[in-house]
């Protein structure tokens, strides 16, 4: 049953983070996916690539887009 | 024993030397001298390398390895699993050895003008260089297709570099383009390998061939012509063959020249080499050939015509470079072992002529710090040699003999009449006539008209290395046109195999 | 109702492809093709996994006290999990290099919307 959940969270999780317009929200949920996918790794019994991507997916990318947004601007400009 | 190392020092060797220089900053000397000697060792190491197939880990398939085969119950000695290859393999035959050895040469000629042209070479760029080859040559080796899209991904990561290190306007924005839509066509092609790997269990070319020829797999299944085409979507940005024409030339013409010059035979090399996979793989669907040769006609007239509006030479060469890509799959596509040789030794020429050719304007950069042919102009009193040296190289693009793209055009005109395709030979006869056209119209605004009183020549002269560089160049051009024997000896048994 | 697992495993990394490419190609702002792009990733090595699970299996890990023929009839196919692993670390050294690039297009450009930064110029 978790598994449904979590595949959920992640779909829904892509879908919010794409859909804010203050960028560091966005990046910080990106999280979310990331470390959805990371459990359904796990349960999908790959338990190594489940800890890489809980790494990577939940830590290393939000942060790296977050550090990115800080260094450049907050808010997504109105496109015309 | 079957494992030949110096097969895996062709792909190690500049990775380490690449590593190498990056540690070293600000140490011109060192820098220069280890380049050197790396440039001038890689195309050595495939001449000296014997003929063989290296297992990395030395998994060689069971069926060869007499110790660990005894004693295993039948349920393994019995079934194929007997025959596959359990680690990542490189093949090494003479088709592999002349284009190792021709992507090694143009790397050789691209870091000797790199480290005459710039006053403090830094190390950086050369190890985007090496590391750009060491991919390249992984690419033509390899017989994993994992292993290829590693290398996919590590020498687009590498032709990003060398954009950015160029210091071109708007080489940024040419860069992002390019690795944004890298990053689409990467995980695309990984979906298309990783598919395959599904409905066979395996990344080993050679093991995927056999399954669908025992027919474990149905070869015609809808889920395999998908894996075709996320392949081919991988292999088309690769390469830069439409729709991705317009961001290659783009690259071409952000890159230093002998940066492009790099680039370009990285294009061509990884067009040969996933083009030969791609025909390997699915060359028992009529539709790969009629799908193959459908693009590169395309690209050869898209790039062709698009090169003649342009005003600035280094995107005249750039969409002429991919225009002539479209030679290159006419050959592979017309699935004939004549044509598919023709098209391996149009890459080989095309990549040598194209390096030859940025390189030879890349003096006039040098000279005018400018790539705008409306400013340009005058250029053949300043150095009537050089202008000589360019003006062959357009000829030999072009197609005339004895230059060595005459023959190779020439072959692939005959296989398209072979084939009972004629249309295909009088399409390159008449694109080869307006490459020539469009050279020449460039070549006249830059080097024949009067110079134009606003441009400003500089007074540094053109370093010995780049004319010698071209030289070599035309001479390699001359001997291939001459004795195409060389190369297509070496070049028949892959296009052969692949019938 | 019972729904396999495994199909709805694909259906979620089909959709996190989809959603990638999507926000890829159509959406403006930098960051979020950069996230999108993250998401393509992310959706393939899902697919991936999915593809070398075995519904009911172990995970491939031998150890000491498990029987050969056992293990070979249960454990989840190995391959697709290597390549997710390498797939995974390139996917976050590319992402970083894209990042570096767009902070120096933003001090150029003062702007992270695709449309005004990428503009062909013709030249």
């Amino acid at each position: 049953m978790i598994e449904y959940i979590l595949m959920i969270t992640t779909v829904l999780g892509a879908i919010i983070a794409l859909m804010q317009r203050d960028l560091l929200k966005a990046a910080i949920l990106t999280g979310i996916p990331g470390i959805s996918i990371a459990f359904l790794f796990q349960f999908l019994l790959a338990p190594d690539v489940a800890l890489t991507q809980a790494i990577v997916g939940s830590a290393i990318v939000p942060v790296f887009i977050a550090l990115t947004v800080l260094k450049t601007r907050r808010t997504e400009e109105k496109s015309k | 024993m079957n494992a030949n190392a110096l097969i895996a020092v062709m792909v190690i060797l500049p990775i380490a030397s690449a590593l190498f220089l990056n540690l070293l900053h600000k140490k011109d000397r060192t820098i220069k001298i280890l380049a050197i000697i790396t440039a001038i060792v890689i195309p050595i190491i495939p001449l000296l390398t014997p003929y063989g197939s290296h297992f990395f880990g030395g998994y060689v398939p069971l069926a060869q390895n007499a110790t660990l085969a005894q004693g295993l119950p039948s349920l393994i000695t019995g079934t194929q699993l007997f025959q596959f290859h359990p680690g990542v393999m490189y093949v090494f035959t003479s088709a592999q050895q002349l284009m190792v050895f021709v992507l090694g040469l143009i790397t050789f000629f691209a870091i000797f003008t790199f480290l005459n042209e710039t006053k403090r070479p830094s190390g950086v760029y050369a190890f985007l260089m090496f590391m750009g080859t060491a991919s390249v040559s992984a690419i033509l080796l390899s017989d994993d297709i994992f292993n290829i899209f590693v290398f996919f991904e590590i020498a687009a990561l590498a032709q990003v570099g060398i954009i950015v290190a160029s210091g071109i306007k708007n080489n940024y924005e040419t860069a992002l383009k390019y690795i944004l839509l890298g990053n689409i066509a990467g995980p695309l092609l990984l979906l298309g390998i990783v598919i395959l790997l599904g409905v066979t269990g395996n990344v080993n070319v050679t093991d995927m061939i056999f399954t669908f020829k025992q027919g474990y797999v149905d070869p015609n299944s809808p889920v395999i012509l998908m894996a075709l085409a996320l392949i081919a979507f991988g292999w088309l940005y690769a390469s830069g063959l439409p729709p991705f024409h317009t961001i290659k030339s783009a690259v071409y013409s952000k890159a230093l020249p002998h940066g492009a010059a790099l680039l370009q035979a990285f294009s061509v090399f990884t067009l040969v080499a996933i083009g030969i996979i791609i025909l390997r793989l699915f060359s028992y669907n009529p539709f790969t050939n009629i799908a193959i040769i459908g693009i590169s006609v395309i690209a050869m007239i898209l790039g062709i015509t698009m090169a003649i509006v342009q005003t600035d030479y280094k995107r005249i060469l750039g969409y002429l470079a991919v225009g002539e890509l479209g030679y290159i799959g006419i050959g592979l596509g017309l699935g004939t072992a004549f044509g598919i040789t023709a098209g391996l030794f149009q890459a080989v020429n095309e990549a040598i002529i194209t390096s030859f050719l940025f390189i030879g304007f890349g003096t006039v950069l040098y000279k005018t710090r400018t790539s705008n042919t409306r400013k340009l102009g005058g250029m053949m009193y300043v150095n009537p040699k050089v202008a000589l040296l360019v003006l062959l190289a357009g000829l030999a693009m072009a197609g005339v003999p004895p230059l060595n793209a005459f023959q190779s055009k020439l072959m692939l005109i005959q296989a398209a009449i072979q084939s009972g395709l004629p249309e295909l030979g009088i399409i390159m006869i008449l694109l080869s006539i307006v490459t020539f056209m469009t050279f020449m119209k460039a070549f006249y605004t830059i080097y024949m008209r009067p110079k134009p009183k606003e441009l400003e020549i500089l007074d540094n002269k053109i370093p010995r290395s780049t004319v010698i560089s071209l030289v070599a160049l035309l001479i390699i051009c001359i001997i291939l046109g001459l004795f195409p024997q060389i190369a297509t000896n070496s070049l028949q048994t892959l296009a052969a195999g692949l019938v | 109702m019972v729904v396999d697992s495994q199909l709805m495993s694909f259906f979620t990394a089909g959709s996190l492809v989809v959603i990638g490419i999507f926000a890829a190609l159509f959406l403006d702002n930098l960051i979020k093709k950069i996230i999108g792009l993250a998401f393509l990733a992310d959706g393939v090595n899902l697919f991936i996994i999915t593809m070398g699970y075995k519904p009911g299996g172990i995970v491939y890990i031998f150890l000491p006290d498990m029987v050969v023929s056992n293990f070979a009839q249960t454990a989840s196919y190995p391959l697709p999990f290597a390549l997710v692993l390498t797939n995974i670390v390139i996917g976050a050294s590319t992402l970083a290099v894209i990042l570096g690039l767009v902070i120096i297009l933003n001090k150029r450009h003062g702007s992270l919307s695709a449309s005004k930064i990428l503009r062909d110029k013709g030249e």
